[in-house]
C-alpha cells in the first residue's frame, strides 16, 4: 500500500476505482511509396480500418448525433474508390492515400460558398483521424473503451477532452498539472466528482488498471490498498451517500437565514444536462450558464438557430432567473475550428467581450439568440471580462442593433431584459461606480478577479499557494463591489468559486451578497449553512475581515484552519 | 438502361439530410445509378459526391439507372426524390 497525500484539493468526495491513464495519441507522418506486390496488403490495411472505424462509430451515434453522419462519410463509396485508386495508381501506401483522398475532399467543402458546407470539411478531417489513429493503431479518443468504474488519470485535462469523454464510469479525476480553478476542477464540481490536481509524478506511479482510491476530502490518494483499506474506504463512501441524503432534504426550502435575509442561490451550468442536475438539487435559478460550451463543443460557430434552441429550452427549464454569458472564450478555452493566433499572455489577450465586439456577426447571432430567448423566461444578459465603460457603451450598443433588427422582423423578445456584467477585472472595481450606474446587475467572477488583482497565475503550480480569495484584498475589491451595486440598486452576485466555497458563505452573507451561483453538488451544503446563521452576526463578522490586514488574520477571524 | 427527369424540390437543396437520405436509398439499389446535373454525372451513392455537387432547390436532374432491377431501382429513387427526402 503506498499512501500519497496532496495540498490541493479541487472537488471533495471520496472514489474507488480502476486506474484509467490517459494517453495522448501521437501520429507519424507516412508517405511511402510502395511496391506492386504491397498493393493488396494496403488495400486489406485501408478495408480494415474502415470497418473498425464502422465499428467505433455506431457505439458513438447514441451519444452524439454528429458521428452519424461521420459514420457514413466513413462507408463513403467516393472516399472509399479514392483511397483504393490511390494505392492502385499511385502506389501510395494506405496512411498516404487516406491523407491525399481526405484532402480533395476538406478541398472541395472548404471552397463551398454555403457556410453549412464548409463546415462539413472538420468532419471529413474528424473521419480521417480516427482512420489514421486506426491504421498507426493508436486511439483516436483517448477516452474511449471505459467499460468499468475508473478514476481518470492525467497530465491535464481541457474543455475539448470533456467532450469526447463519457462520464457514466468516471468516478473521479486525478492531473499532474492544473490548479483548483482549472477546467478540469469545475468539470469535477459540476458532477459532483472528486478531483485532485497539481499532483506531481502520479502518472509515474500508477499502472493502467491498478485499483486506486481517491479522497478528495483529505487530500490522499491510495496505491495499491489491502482489502481491509477497500472496505474502510466504502463504508465512507456510504456515509458520505447518507449525508447527501440529508441535505436533499433542504431542497424544496428557501436559503434564508435564521432572522430572516433570504439570498438566492442559483447554479453555474454549462448547458441544459446541467440545468436538469441543478434543478434536482433545488436551484432558484442559473447565476451563469457558461455559453462557451455551446461553441466548444461544435464544429463550427454556432447558428442564431441553433443557439437559441438551447437557450429556449434553458429559460423553459428554469423556474427562475437565466443568466447567460455572453462567449467567454480566449485564455484557456480554444476552438478547434477558429484559429486563434498564439500570444505571450492569454489570459492578458484576446478573449471574452474583446472577441465578441471584433466578430460582431458571431456576437449578433448571439445576441440575436438570447434576446429571443427571453421571451420564454427570466432571461438575463451579462458580458465577460469588461474593463472600460467605452467596452460595455459598445456590447450595449451591437444589443440595442439586435432588439431593433428583431422588431423590424416582428420577432418578439422581452424589452426589458436585464443586462450586467462580470466584474473579474481591477479596473472594473476601480470604475465599480461608473458602472453601477450602466448595468443591472453585476456578478463577481472570483477565479479571475484574484488572479489579475492578485498577479497570479491560477494555473502554475510554483506559485498558485498565492492565490487565495481570502486575499484582504480581494475582499475588500468584493465589499466595494456589493456596497456600490446597493447604492445603485444594482443587484450583486458572485459566480466564482468562492461563492460555493463553505469556508466563505457566512463572510460573503455578511458582506450583503444578494446572489450565490456555485456549482450544483454544493448548493445544498451552502444553503444548509446559510439557514444555521444569523445575517447579523454574519455582517459583524464581515466587518471585521474587511479591516485585516493579512490572509492569516482572515483565516483567524473566520475560524479558518487551512 | 431507364432513366427519368426529375425537380428537386428542397427547399435548401441536397443539403446535410436530403442527400444523406438520397445516398442511403441510392446504396440500397443494386443497379449503377448516375445523376446527371448540367454538364456533371455524379454517383448518388455517395454522401461526399452528393453534398459537393450541391444541387439546389428548383434544379432538374436526370437519374440513370443500369442493372438487373433498373427499373425498380428508378422507381425506388425517384419516389424518394419526389417525396422530400424525409423533409
Amino acid at each position: 500500500m503506498l499512501a500519497i497525500n496532496v495540498e490541493r484539493t479541487a472537488s471533495k468526495g471520496i472514489a474507488i476505482g480502476k486506474a484509467f491513464l490517459v494517453e495522448r495519441p501521437q501520429l507519424k507522418k507516412v508517405f511511402d511509396i510502395i511496391p506492386d506486390q504491397e498493393i493488396a496488403t494496403q488495400i486489406k490495411r485501408y478495408e480494415e480500418a474502415v470497418h473498425s472505424a464502422e465499428k467505433e462509430l455506431s457505439g458513438l451515434v447514441a451519444a452524439n448525433a454528429i458521428f452519424g453522419a461521420h459514420l457514413e462519410m466513413v462507408k463513403d463509396i467516393a472516399l472509399y474508390e479514392g483511397v483504393i485508386t490511390k494505392i492502385k495508381d499511385e502506389k501510395k501506401c494506405a496512411e498516404a492515400a487516406l491523407s491525399a483522398t481526405a484532402a480533395e475532399f476538406v478541398f472541395i467543402f472548404e471552397s463551398m460558398d454555403d457556410e453549412y458546407m464548409r463546415e462539413r470539411a472538420a468532419d471529413i478531417k474528424d473521419v480521417s483521424h480516427r482512420l489514421m489513429c486506426i491504421l498507426q493503431g493508436v486511439k483516436s479518443n483517448p477516452f474511449e473503451g471505459i467499460t468499468e468504474d475508473v478514476i481518470l488519470i492525467a497530465q491535464d485535462l481541457t474543455p475539448s477532452d470533456t467532450v469526447s469523454m463519457d462520464l457514466t464510469h468516471i468516478k473521479g479525476f486525478i492531473t499532474q498539472e492544473g490548479g483548483i480553478t482549472s477546467h478540469v476542477s469545475i468539470l469535477a464540481k459540476g458532477l459532483g466528482l472528486p478531483a485532485l490536481v497539481g499532483v506531481e509524478g502520479i502518472l509515474g506511479k500508477v499502472k493502467q488498471n491498478d485499483v486506486v482510491i481517491m479522497d478528495a476530502k483529505e487530500g490522499t490518494i491510495i496505491l495499491y490498498p489491502e482489502d481491509s483499506t477497500i472496505q474502510q474506504y466504502q463504508n465512507k463512501i456510504e456515509e458520505q451517500r447518507r449525508q447527501q441524503e440529508e441535505l436533499a432534504k433542504l431542497k424544496t426550502l428557501p436559503a434564508i437565514t435564521k432572522d430572516g435575509r433570504t439570498v438566492e442561490l442559483c447554479a453555474n451550468v454549462g448547458g441544459i444536462k446541467d440545468i436538469k442536475k441543478a434543478l434536482e438539487y433545488g436551484m432558484d435559478g442559473v447565476g451563469l450558464f457558461r455559453s462557451e460550451f455551446l461553441y466548444m463543443d461544435n464544429n463550427h460557430f454556432p447558428t442564431e438557430e441553433e443557439q437559441f434552441a438551447i437557450y429556449k429550452e434553458a429559460a423553459q427549464l428554469c423556474n427562475g432567473e437565466l443568466t447567460i454569458r455572453t462567449l467567454d472564450i480566449g485564455g484557456d478555452k480554444a476552438l478547434s475550428y477558429y484559429e486563434f493566433e498564439t500570444e505571450e499572455n492569454p489570459f492578458l489577450g484576446w478573449r471574452a467581450i474583446r472577441i465578441s465586439l471584433e466578430l460582431k456577426e458571431v456576437f449578433k447571432a448571439q445576441l440575436r439568440a438570447i434576446l429571443r430567448a427571453s421571451a420564454f423566461g427570466e432571461v438575463r444578459i451579462m458580458f465577460p471580462m469588461i474593463i472600460s465603460v467605452e467596452e460595455l457603451y459598445d456590447a450595449k450598443e451591437v444589443l440595442e442593433e439586435c432588439k431593433k433588427e428583431l422588431d423590424r422582423e416582428g420577432i418578439s423578445y422581452n424589452s426589458e431584459v436585464e443586462v450586467g456584467m462580470m466584474i473579474e477585472t481591477p479596473a472594473s472595481i476601480i470604475l465599480i461606480e461608473d458602472f453601477a450606474r450602466e448595468v443591472d446587475f453585476f456578478s463577481i467572477g472570483t477565479n479571475d478577479l484574484t488572479q489579475y488583482l492578485l498577479a497570479v497565475d491560477r494555473g502554475n503550480k510554483k506559485i498558485s499557494h498565492m492565490y487565495n480569495s481570502f486575499h484582504p484584498a480581494v475582499l475588500r475589491s468584493i465589499k466595494r463591489v456589493i456596497d456600490a451595486g446597493h447604492q445603485n440598486s444594482v443587484k450583486v452576485g458572485m459566480c466564482g468559486e468562492f461563492a460555493g466555497d463553505e469556508r466563505a458563505v457566512k463572510l460573503l452573507l455578511g458582506l450583503g451578497l444578494d446572489e450565490f451561483s456555485m456549482s450544483a453538488s454544493v448548493l445544498l451544503n451552502t444553503k444548509d449553512i446559510i439557514r444555521s446563521t444569523y445575517y447579523e452576526e454574519a455582517k459583524e463578522l464581515a466587518d471585521k475581515a474587511c479591516c485585516k490586514q493579512t490572509i492569516a488574520q482572515v483565516y483567524n477571524i473566520l475560524d479558518i484552519h487551512r | 438502361m431507364v432513366s427519368q427527369k426529375i425537380t428537386v424540390k428542397n427547399a435548401s437543396g441536397l443539403h446535410a439530410r436530403p442527400a444523406s437520405e438520397l445516398a442511403k436509398v441510392c446504396s440500397q439499389c443494386k443497379s449503377d445509378i448516375a445523376i446527371v446535373v448540367g454538364e456533371k454525372r455524379i454517383n448518388p451513392k455517395s454522401i461526399l459526391i452528393l453534398m459537393s455537387a450541391a444541387i439546389r432547390c428548383g434544379t432538374e436532374i436526370l437519374v440513370e439507372c443500369t442493372g438487373d432491377s433498373e427499373k425498380e431501382d428508378l422507381e425506388a429513387v425517384i419516389n424518394a426524390i419526389d417525396g422530400g427526402l424525409g423533409e
